[in-house]
């Protein structure tokens, strides 16, 4: 399975620039020839005051509060880099929820 | 029909001015011009009257709530938006007695103490919307409103406004967004409108039902209105039937009449000689109740001790053979495309509802997707401005709790159990 890097887009996180930040990672993730590596839109992880929100699926790690300039390194991760430990800031019971609803298949 | 609100001998089709006043028709108001708003409010609340629009708030306080307000003006909002599909009962009345209506507005206004209310009728009902301005200019001829009302020191004007009809439009706040010229998108609460409201002033946003019966509780009095219903759910009301029924329409009936009386006597039972698997006495929004629920009374307390709600009466029956998987994926879908999108817990709730409910459908997910609607569920609760948030909950969580087979067909077998 691809590893999935979903981008939340509800109403709070587009105001934040979600779809700005989606656009760029996907850049990103071109330029580096991640082809295992897929870039998609999700409706919302239930932390809109924390977003934008990227989640990684299977993997399971989310990254909150992400703006642009936090790009590189979060693309970095994903080519087997370093976990981006200032940016892995959600509560593990909000995470449980939305990775139980992840692995029903719903995304 | 026999009722309060249409009482034997009622004319049929369109009720004039002098066929209402040949009833009776007015007095009510020529005597609350006597009188005090305070009496009129008191004679609503012993009269028990809670709102019709569905979440049965009793009137009588939310009009003192309003009149007791310092901060001037105040207004009345008519709330004739009525979205709920199914639900026809607003529209029949003022279709059909929109003097009535047109009375128990006055009567609210002066008891409120608003010297402008606003007729808040969906758009989409031009016929009902023609009776009632037709009802006004012979109601305004005949001096119940303008500047002095019956040559009393009350004055009142009265503005009618199309209501936009998407759901949230007929929400309370939502209304008074539209009236001021705004999108049909809900407020936050509180404040709740009798502080701040229309205009940010004291407002009392009241159903088009629950005011046609205030001219018969001033006339007739608080003991003779509770002589129809329960104790808690006094007086009548007008439910909705549909085409899951052999004589679709609406009837008035009083609280606590049996379930089984309004589906069988009065629609004819179910369409095609079915058996009736579940029935939801609120539709889209409440919980299923089992067929063995038939003979609930139809009142707030026996409906809720069932398991349900009233709301606004649209009862709806689902019959033997339909899969509930697929009637609660259409109620889920419903409340995703009516979210108004402010509130992203409202959109993140009804679209991952709805998602998941079409894994079920498709046979995915296994039986760990059971186990989500719940948690999403709880993960929401209180959140969003207002109650559609709510909504999508008790319609899903019965249909899992009563009828777990149609689930568990879904998953092991990816075929739906009606087909």
């Amino acid at each position: 399975m691809k590893t999935l890097c979903l981008v939340c887009q509800n109403v709070d996180c587009k105001n934040r620039g979600s779809e700005q930040l989606m656009a760029e990672l996907q850049k990103r993730v071109e330029a580096k020839g991640l082809a295992d590596i897929e870039v998609k839109s999700y409706m919302c992880f239930g932390a809109c005051q924390e977003g934008p929100n990227v989640v990684l699926y299977p993997e399971k790690n989310w990254y909150a509060g992400v703006k642009v300039d936090d790009l590189d390194e979060i693309t970095a991760h994903l080519a087997g880099g370093p976990h981006v430990q200032r940016l892995d800031t959600i509560d593990s019971s909000l995470k449980e929820l939305i990775y139980q609803l992840l692995d029903t298949g719903v995304f | 029909m026999e009722g309060i609100l249409f009482p034997r001998g009622v004319v049929e089709g369109r009720e004039g001015l002098e066929q209402y006043r040949a009833r009776g028709g007015y007095a009510a108001l020529a005597k609350a011009v006597r009188t005090t708003p305070e009496d009129i409010i008191k004679e609503v609340s012993e009269a028990g009257l809670r709102g019709r629009g569905g979440a049965a708030f009793p009137t009588g306080k939310k009009w003192s709530l309003t009149r007791e307000c310092a901060e001037q003006p105040h207004y009345l909002v008519v709330n004739g938006g009525e979205d709920e599909p199914g639900s026809k009962k607003d529209r029949m009345l003022m279709e059909h007695l929109p003097h009535l209506v047109i009375e128990g507005v006055i009567l609210s206004a002066y008891a409120i103490g608003a010297s402008k209310a606003y007729l808040y009728i969906n758009a989409n009902y031009e016929a009902a919307i023609k009776s009632m301005s037709d009802a006004l200019t012979e109601a305004k001829t005949a001096d119940y409103w303008g500047n002095n009302v019956l040559q009393s020191n009350f004055a009142l004007d009265i503005e009618l406004t199309p209501a936009p009809h998407n759901y949230v439009a007929g929400e309370d706040t939502a209304a008074l967004e539209v009236i001021e010229g705004k999108k049909a998108w809900p407020r936050q609460k509180p404040p709740f409108p009798v502080t701040v409201g229309l205009f940010g002033k004291p407002t009392a946003v009241n159903n088009v039902e629950s005011l046609a019966n205030v001219p018969p509780i001033i006339l007739h009095g608080a003991e003779w209105y509770r002589r129809f219903g329960t104790a808690e759910s006094s007086g009548t009301m007008i439910f909705s039937l549909n085409d899951d029924v052999n004589r679709p329409g609406v009837y008035e009936l009083p609280f606590g009449t049996p379930l089984r009386y309004l589906i069988e006597e009065c629609g004819g039972g179910i369409k095609n000689g079915k058996k009736i698997k579940a029935i939801m006495p609120a539709a889209p929004s409440s919980a299923f109740l089992p067929s063995d629920k038939i003979d609930t009374p139809l009142d707030h307390n026996s409906m809720r001790e069932a398991g349900s709600a009233l709301g606004c009466g649209v009862v709806r029956l689902i019959g033997e053979g339909t899969c509930i998987v697929e009637e609660v994926l259409k109620i889920s879908e419903f409340f995703t495309v009516e979210s108004c999108g402010q509130c992203p817990a409202c959109r993140m709730e009804t679209n991952t509802l709805t998602s998941l409910l079409k894994k079920v459908q498709q046979g995915q997910g296994g039986q760990p997707i059971l186990e989500q609607f719940g948690k999403i569920l709880a993960f929401n609760k209180g959140k969003g401005f207002c109650n559609l948030i709510a909504m999508p909950g008790p319609p899903i969580e019965s249909a899992l709790q009563l009828f777990p087979e149609d689930f568990q067909a879904h998953l092991t077998t990816g075929k739906c159990p009606a087909n």
